[in-house]
């Protein structure tokens, strides 16, 4: 084996000094001693943002007073998201929940009244909503599938936080309560931001293009003067 | 140096000064009070404590102090600053979480000390169904008495001059709760009666894991016994005694001085007949078989504690905590003998006599007496928690030891290193009664030991290379 100029370990100690034990074991002593030193008399490195925090100083993050922040597009605690009028989004189509491998969401759907029973406006244009919609965060297992079903954007997962845990089982089924959080959403391809008809364009999108045309060019064009 | 260097040095200052105040108090207990009783009432003899009873008073209330106050306070607070300690060699923070008293800081870990004790006591205790009731509940008892006596010969204070008797004698008394003749003898027997209460306690169990670890215990605590035994006799023969007080007295000399004057008194400097000088061999041979009594790591496959069922699996609530808190006895026990045998005891290395001289020139003073003795027994206690470190250390630093690793170490290597050792030292001291040669030889040897520590540069193998390994195994199948 020396043949190939790799020294293969004996399982016994060669020379006197490893088969004295004592010098290698000193030299360990040293290095936990040196550890032991650096963190009793040393600055940890107390930067309350924790991905700067530099050094290994007794680098333990106290979880909960310190969270280290998430990742984007970490998935974590659901949320439903809101509409402007403070409704959930959700139309109770039920793909989240047929997609669900834990199958651990429960919807039951309702019927907005009609228009002329006196819906206001951007409930008028859906036919659905859900009258319960309830997580078990215990059987989720956060795979995001309900996120990629929802046609509606409905149901995100970017909370940026884990379920809290919960005494008890039932203090892990979140109803539509605790789920509706986070700012409005409102999308131009939204059912209540369409338009009556196609005569005059009322899309945000076309509006802007007429803007652009009546501004002037951000490209700089080059006059050249006539000399002579 | 940083806020948290600055605070760190503080509180060590703290904590000595908390062991000199302790060491004031126990000297007050110890020496001015027998000598208060004997002096009652000045003028009838009759009427206050017969000189004959002041040896037990002073070892009452060393006892009390020593054994029961400080002791224990040192292994409840071990059990914390393993934990603590270990975390900051392995750079975490360690325990940081319970709070007292309404205060909402860590204050450094030390209320876990209490929440563990509460947490000991209020565990249901079961006993397996068919244990022997009596030896179950026994062996806790005998593991833990034979340690916790052990501190009884340990000298931790000088004998001071307390006062005088009332026919006019002076009154010596020192921080030792027994002074009896047999001294290291004492250890030894102690030593031996405690696995007793691991084999019992793995017997009781009714548990064969139990039991094997029980077995496994009982044969390292005795194959170490001997190497104890044998790495002490050196000592022995240098300080011509087996009194441990005798033992310190002896490295109270010095084997070559320099000294000169500071302050008007003579700064006594020089190299002191420490027992880790004139015995360092002695020294790790006495450190590593103490180790393997107490069953500690590297030594504590018995104690499985990761990979194999140890003796007190069967052990729940304050059962267990017995056996806990016996091996953090142990620890400070352990410590404060070798302390006592191989670092000076409570000598100083250096002005020990000048120190005396500056407190208590006249020789008679008896507030410079009890200070001087406080300032060497805080030195002791210094000791102590320096070698308890250098154990936790050990503990945390080492990879375990494999069983038939264990019974190697002891019988083919700690015992004929210890049989040259008792050889070697007692030629040295019969040639030269000075002890001179002794230390040349100590000297040597701990220079030997520290020059191999680093590592030679031609053991350095070269990086292993895939291509090598391919090149090798691609001999004979003609690549």
């Amino acid at each position: 084996m020396s043949k190939a100029g790799y020294k293969v370990p004996e399982s016994q100690p060669e020379t006197v000094r490893e088969k004295l034990y004592l010098p290698e074991l000193i030299k360990g002593l040293a290095v936990t001693t040196r550890h032991f030193m650096r963190n009793l008399f040393g600055d940890r490195d107390t930067n309350t943002e924790i991905l700067e925090r530099r050094g290994n100083l007794m680098s333990t993050v106290s979880y909960p007073d310190e969270k280290k922040p998430y990742a984007v597009g970490y998935r974590g605690l659901h949320r439903l998201v809101p509409r402007d009028d403070g409704k959930p989004r959700c139309v109770a189509c039920y793909m989240c929940a047929t997609a669900c491998p834990a199958q651990c969401i429960y919807i039951e759907a309702g019927e907005y009244p009609t228009p002329e029973a006196g819906a206001d406006a951007e409930s008028a244009v859906i036919e659905k909503y859900p009258v319960k919609f309830i997580i078990d965060e215990l059987r989720c297992v956060v795979c995001g599938l309900c996120v990629e079903a929802c046609p509606k954007d409905a149901i995100r997962m970017d909370t940026g936080t884990h379920a809290p845990p919960a005494y008890e089982r039932p203090g892990f089924l979140w109803g539509i309560d605790r789920l509706l959080t986070g700012p409005a959403v409102s999308h131009p391809s939204d059912p209540w931001n369409k338009r009556e008809s196609s005569a005059q364009p009322a899309h945000g999108h076309k509006e802007a293009h007429m803007r652009i045309a009546q501004a002037p060019s951000p490209v700089a064009i080059t006059h050249f003067e006539k000399k002579d | 140096m940083s806020k948290r260097g600055i605070g760190m040095t503080a509180a060590m200052v703290a904590i000595v000064g908390v062991f000199f105040g302790f060491s004031v108090l126990a000297y007050m207990a110890a020496a001015w009070l027998p000598v208060k009783m004997m002096n009652w009432v000045p003028g009838h003899p009759e009427q206050s404590l017969s000189p004959a009873w002041a040896g037990v008073i002073s070892s009452a209330a060393n006892f009390l102090l020593i054994m029961l106050v400080a002791v224990m306070i040192i292994a409840t607070f071990l059990t914390l600053a393993e934990r603590k300690w270990s975390a900051f060699m392995q750079d975490r923070v360690g325990p940081n979480r319970a709070r007292i008293a309404g205060i909402n800081r860590p204050l450094a870990g030390i209320p876990h000390m209490l929440s563990d004790i509460i947490k000991m006591l209020t565990k249901e205790g079961f006993v397996p169904d068919e244990a022997d009731f009596w030896i179950y509940k026994l062996a806790p008892i005998i593991n833990f008495a034979p340690i916790f006596c052990l501190f009884a010969i340990v000298p931790v204070g000088p004998r001071i001059l307390a006062g005088t008797t009332m026919d006019g004698r002076a009154y010596h008394a020192g921080l030792q709760v027994s002074h009896a003749d047999f001294g290291l003898l004492y250890l030894f027997a102690l030593a031996s009666i405690a696995v007793y209460g691991t084999v019992l306690a793995g017997w009781a169990s009714s548990n064969k894991f139990a039991m094997m670890g029980g077995v496994r215990a009982t044969s390292q605590m005795i194959s170490y016994e001997v190497a104890l035994g044998l790495s002490l006799v050196g000592m022995m023969c240098v300080a011509n005694t087996m009194r441990l007080d005798f033992m310190v007295d002896t490295q109270a000399a010095y084997i070559w001085t320099a000294n000169f004057a500071l302050l008007g008194h003579t700064f006594d400097f020089g190299l002191p007949a420490w027992g880790i000088f004139l015995q360092p061999v002695g020294f790790v041979l006495f450190f590593t078989a103490a180790f393997a009594e107490t069953k500690r790591a590297p030594f504590d496959l018995p104690e499985g504690e990761s990979e194999v069922i140890g003796y007190f699996v069967e052990y729940a609530g304050m059962g267990f905590g017995l056996f806990m808190i016996t091996e953090f006895v142990e620890v400070v026990v352990l410590s404060a003998i070798t302390a006592a045998i191989f670092f000076g005891g409570y000598h100083l290395p250096f002005g020990e006599q000048w120190l005396h001289g500056v407190l208590d020139p006249s020789g008679h003073s008896l507030w410079g007496e009890l200070l001087w003795g406080s300032a060497l027994a805080t030195a002791f206690w210094v000791k102590v928690m320096l070698l308890c470190y250098v154990q936790l250390a050990v503990r945390w630093s080492f990879p375990r030891f494999r069983y038939d690793q264990i019974q190697r170490l002891g019988w083919q290597m700690l015992l004929p290193a210890g049989l040259i050792n008792v050889f070697v030292s007692a030629a040295l001291v019969l040639w030269d009664p000075s002890l001179k040669a002794l230390t040349v030889v100590g000297l040597v040897e701990i220079a030997a030991i520290l020059a191999l520590i680093p590592r030679p540069k031609k053991d350095e193998a070269p990086a292993p290379s895939l291509s090598g390994h391919g090149a090798v195994a691609a001999h004979g199948g003609g690549h």
